[in-house]
């Protein structure tokens, strides 16, 4: 077994900004695998990293903690990872290491909002290329016993059926994950169950309920808190309350940003259908300050009641914008990388550090406008610039004498020769040494445009390497200079564009040479990308 | 180029060889993946490297497309732009041209056809298509030849032949005068079609010109023939090219095919196929290539080759994980491809340690027996192979033999 603990620096208040580490220890194995926050979680895509053979989710030092959506394994019953043999089944079965990789079991993929069947008093509608499957909390607890996962979701009754929902759907929705949680928070077969308080041996986090509702979730975090009495008291003992039993909590974002996808405050008293909508798909996450101001206000209603030691993480944040002030106004610790990946999908080199460096012009000088986030390499701009993907950071290849830049250590900028090539016979030579030079824009923009699928390996590899240096830099500047964070954040708010253009703009041009490649393979393409939320469907030809 | 024979084999035509060109050696006989678009689809060339591989094709035809040859001046070649600092070999660009284009014309000046961007007429001639090559800068560049399908028959044929042979002449006096010729080495490629008359008379024309090329191509082959005349128009070719030179089987990736024309006297070969079947989840193996989308997979827990040293065997990333993810998830295309570029490296490296020990009549007798096993040798291998000596069925007289092009594999649906 393993045991997981979160320790973070005491906070001055339940919502600031904190900087903490969450470590999985493997007794059997003597290893500890420890993930600083603020800090990324990788999102998977029918169980892998999007676009990494195992050899590169291997060398990537950004993918620590992964976050691992189940339902594409409900296609074959019993669902294939429940029957890997040998200990760590969930980790053997997928490619990650134990002595590397923490991974987070959820039956759903938090980043798909698309509409759903409605989900039943005792089953979540999931889905997976067969179709819409139903998973049941005895269900789920079974599979988490089977594929042993280091922490687990409990499943969570999140309305994705079209319209606002009424009160009485909000009530549902918290009386079921209140009693999913339950479910698997009971005793593990064999558990003492005198064994006194603390979290449950399977390292349960609950996604916080309550939608846009903040009465809703103000009982939601109450049930949480509040001593069960007779049956339900029997069913989680040693546990005094469902609060005891949990480790962290959960917020999903995608279904919030879904609700708030205007860019203006919905007019009061107005339900009409979003006249936004159509826009805000081609990229669907992008937050707008209001959404995020309103998700803000409403993880402090939930958070309000509970312990403040315990880790929050955030799915589906949309930008680095966002993120930052989720760190700043509610003390969140760890974040899903969706959006950096699916820049990737889409062309796009992030290119932003934190914090912004020093401004080297005189001060009265006019501030230039904001920068993008990243490049959209699709854009002819690239087709002669072999420079390295990113300004804000450093390549292998550049390293000037006072060249101050974080360096970015992903296999794009920074290539590595593989230490031991493989020989395949005795008069094989060893090869000339070489070093490699940093990937450059121009050949990737050439990869986009003959649609190579190296473009997106490399793009990944940058993108998370460039989201886990902003975090470095985040935790640099609350250990170093806290008193500082909310200045520094208004620097990188000011250099850097919260519109996020470069990603509209790219999700267009990708479309379009999708399109030029034809009909039949558009066609194809479009089913496959509505089965895989992560738009990582193979080409073939 | 330097190049060396470093053993041969007693029974067969096999040789092994050190190539030594400008990014580095190369042992001989080897397969050569393509990077159709200087990249193999879904690999980094550090991946690549690690694999093992120090020879890699690129296409003309695509990359005088895009990026065009304006990028490839500016990043410094082919080499440069792809990241891939070993040993790298361009096509003419000729067959895509004709294989891509439906209205291409052929005249003595070149190859005229519609710009596939603008549609103006647009004319590769033999000294446009060095001089792309030398823009991309490939270690080996190939001849502009004039390519009928091996389909073809009549006196298109011996014309195809002839002017291959005269834009021979055009395409080394062009790259003597460039001055590249001590940097990127010139092939020749046979033609002739399947008329083993045509075959003599140019093998005759080209080897006369020995000291002006590199090496020789034998092209012209893979377009559809009967098997049984395939091999006989190698070993011709084979026979009768200098032993003093690398010769290059165009278009040959199935492991039969490999190992017969290496018998034969075949040092490189190069196809799309290993890399393509692999998206489509067919994975290679020595005993025969595995559908990893069919549904027995889906509950093995086996790697694809728990002898293969690939990352995805090595990793024990297990046939059931393939069989969840393929033409699903690119990464699943990646996975599968990284392991069948080591399955042909395995497969030729085995081959050059047999030849090295003497013992390659062996090693062929165990590879088809592998390979082969269940489903039968194909009769045209059995044949080819029986024609310098080896006998695959001795020890095994019941062994089964399949008539026709071979075997059906698990891989004849998914294509
Ligand atoms: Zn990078
Ligand atoms: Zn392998």
């Amino acid at each position: 077994m393993h045991s997981l603990r979160f320790n973070v620096q005491p906070p001055l208040s339940s919502f600031s900004p904190r900087l903490g580490s969450l470590s999985v220890h493997r007794a059997s194995e003597n290893t500890t695998i420890s993930v600083s926050t603020p800090g990324l979680i990788t999102s998977t895509s029918r169980g892998v990293v999007p676009h990494l053979s195992s050899d590169h989710t291997r060398v990537s030092d950004a993918i620590r903690w992964v976050h691992v959506p189940f339902e594409s394994f409900l296609e074959l019953s019993p669902p294939v990872p429940t029957l890997h043999p040998g200990p760590y089944p969930l980790h053997a079965c997928l490619g990650f290491r134990p002595n590397r990789h923490v991974l987070t079991l959820l039956l759903r993929d938090p980043a798909d909002d698309r509409d759903m069947p409605p989900n039943g008093n005792s089953f979540v509608s999931a889905l997976c290329l067969r179709g819409v499957r139903k998973a049941t909390p005895d269900e789920w607890r079974e599979h988490v016993l089977s594929v042993q996962p280091d922490l687990v979701v409990a499943l969570s009754d999140i309305p994705y059926t079209p319209g606002s929902h009424s009160q009485r759907r909000i009530t549902k929705s918290l009386e079921r994950s209140a009693s999913w949680l339950a479910n698997i928070l009971r005793p593990l077969p064999g558990q003492h169950v005198s064994a006194g308080a603390g979290a449950h041996p399977l390292n349960v986090l609950v996604h916080m309920a309550g939608g846009t509702s903040p009465a809703a979730r103000q009982a939601f975090s109450q049930s949480l808190l509040e001593p069960l009495f007779d049956k339900e008291a029997e069913a989680i003992k040693p546990l005094n309350s469902l609060d005891e039993g949990v480790v962290g909590y959960t917020f999903d974002l995608a279904p919030l940003h879904k609700s708030f996808s205007s860019s203006d405050p919905p007019p009061r008293g107005t339900t009409t259908k979003n006249p936004f909508m159509e826009a805000a798909d081609l990229f669907s996450t992008r937050p707008t300050p209001f959404a995020t101001a309103q998700i803000i206000s409403l993880i402090r209603t939930s958070l309000g009641p509970l312990p403040a030691i315990k880790p929050r993480i955030v799915h589906s944040a949309g930008s680095p914008h966002e993120i930052l002030a989720l760190i700043r106004d509610v003390g969140v610790d760890l974040f899903d990388a969706h959006w950096a990946q699916r820049a990737a999908d889409v062309g796009v080199a992030l290119d932003f550090v934190f914090p912004v460096p020093p401004v080297t012009e005189p001060s009265d000088a006019v501030p230039p406008p904001p920068r993008e986030i990243g490049h959209n390499l699709y854009d002819k701009r690239y087709s002669h610039d072999f420079s390295p993907f990113a300004d804000a950071l450093r390549s292998c290849a550049a390293a000037k004498r006072g060249d101050t830049r974080p360096s970015c250590p992903c296999m794009a900028c920074s290539p590595l020769r593989p230490s031991e090539p493989l020989k395949h016979s005795s008069v094989d030579e060893a090869l000339p040494v070489h070093t490699p030079m940093p990937y450059t824009r121009a050949y990737v923009h050439h990869l986009l445009h003959t649609h190579e699928m190296s473009a997106h390996t490399l793009l990944v590899l940058h993108n998370l390497a460039v989201l886990d240096t902003f975090f470095a830099g985040v935790r640099r500047v609350l250990s170093e200079r806290p008193e500082q964070f909310s200045e520094e954040i208004t620097r990188f708010e000011q250099t850097y564009d919260e519109k996020l253009g470069v990603l509209a703009e790219s999700r267009k041009d990708w479309n379009e040479v999708t399109l030029a490649r034809g009909r039949g393979r558009l066609v194809r393409e479009r089913e496959k990308q509505k089965q895989d939320a992560l738009e990582t469907a193979v080409e073939l030809e | 180029m330097q190049f060396e024979v470093l053993a041969t084999c007693n029974t067969t035509r096999a040789r092994v060889s050190r190539m030594k060109l400008p990014h580095g050696v190369t042992l001989l006989p080897t397969f050569m993946p393509v990077a159709t678009q200087a990249a193999i689809k879904g690999l980094t060339p550090q991946q690549m490297e690690g694999l093992g591989v120090t020879l890699i094709l690129n296409n003309t035809y695509h990359l005088n497309l895009r990026p065009g040859i304006e990028v490839l001046r500016e990043a410094g070649g082919a080499h440069r732009l792809q990241g891939w600092n070993h040993n790298l070999l361009t096509d003419s660009g000729g067959f895509q041209l004709v294989s891509l284009n439906k209205f291409t014309k052929i005249t003595e000046e070149g190859a005229l056809f519609a710009s596939p961007f603008t549609g103006e007429p647009t004319m590769l001639t033999p000294e446009e298509s060095i001089s792309i090559q030398h823009a991309i800068g490939a270690d080996i560049i190939m001849q502009l030849d004039d390519v009928v399908s091996s389909l073809t028959v009549g006196p298109r044929v011996g014309e195809a032949m002839k002017r291959s042979v005269r834009w021979l002449d055009r395409c080394i006096e062009f790259h003597e005068k460039s001055g590249r010729n001590t940097v990127q080495n010139l092939f020749a490629i046979v033609q002739g079609g399947l008329d083993p008359v045509l075959r003599d008379e140019c093998l005759d024309e080209m080897v006369r010109r020995r000291e002006s090329v590199a090496g020789y191509a034998i092209g012209g082959l893979s377009g559809g023939e009967e098997k049984d005349i395939f091999w006989r128009i190698i070993r011709q070719c084979a026979e009768k090219l200098p032993a003093d030179k690398p010769r290059y089987s165009m278009g040959i990736g199935f492991a039969e095919d490999l190992l017969v024309c290496v018998a034969l006297g075949v040092d490189m070969a190069d196809c799309v196929f290993p890399t393509r079947t692999a998206r489509f989840g067919v994975a290679l193996t020595f005993n025969g290539p595995l559908n990893l989308k069919l549904g027995k997979h889906a509950k093995d827990f086996n790697p694809i080759d728990s002898t293969c040293p690939c990352p995805t065997c090595s990793d024990r990333i297990s046939r059931a994980m393939l069989h969840h993810t393929v033409t699903h998830e690119t990464a699943a295309a990646h996975a599968v491809t990284l392991h069948n570029l080591a399955f042909q490296a395995r497969v030729l490296g085995q081959a050059r340690d047999a030849i090295m020990n003497g013992t390659f009549p062996t090693y062929l007798r165990r590879f088809f027996a592998g390979y082969f096993g269940d489903v039968g040798y194909p009769e045209w291998c059995v044949n080819a192979l029986r024609s310098v000596g080896v006998d695959l069925l001795e020890g095994n007289p019941n062994a089964k033999v399949v008539k026709g092009d071979g075997a059906k594999w698990e891989y004849s649906d998914a294509m």
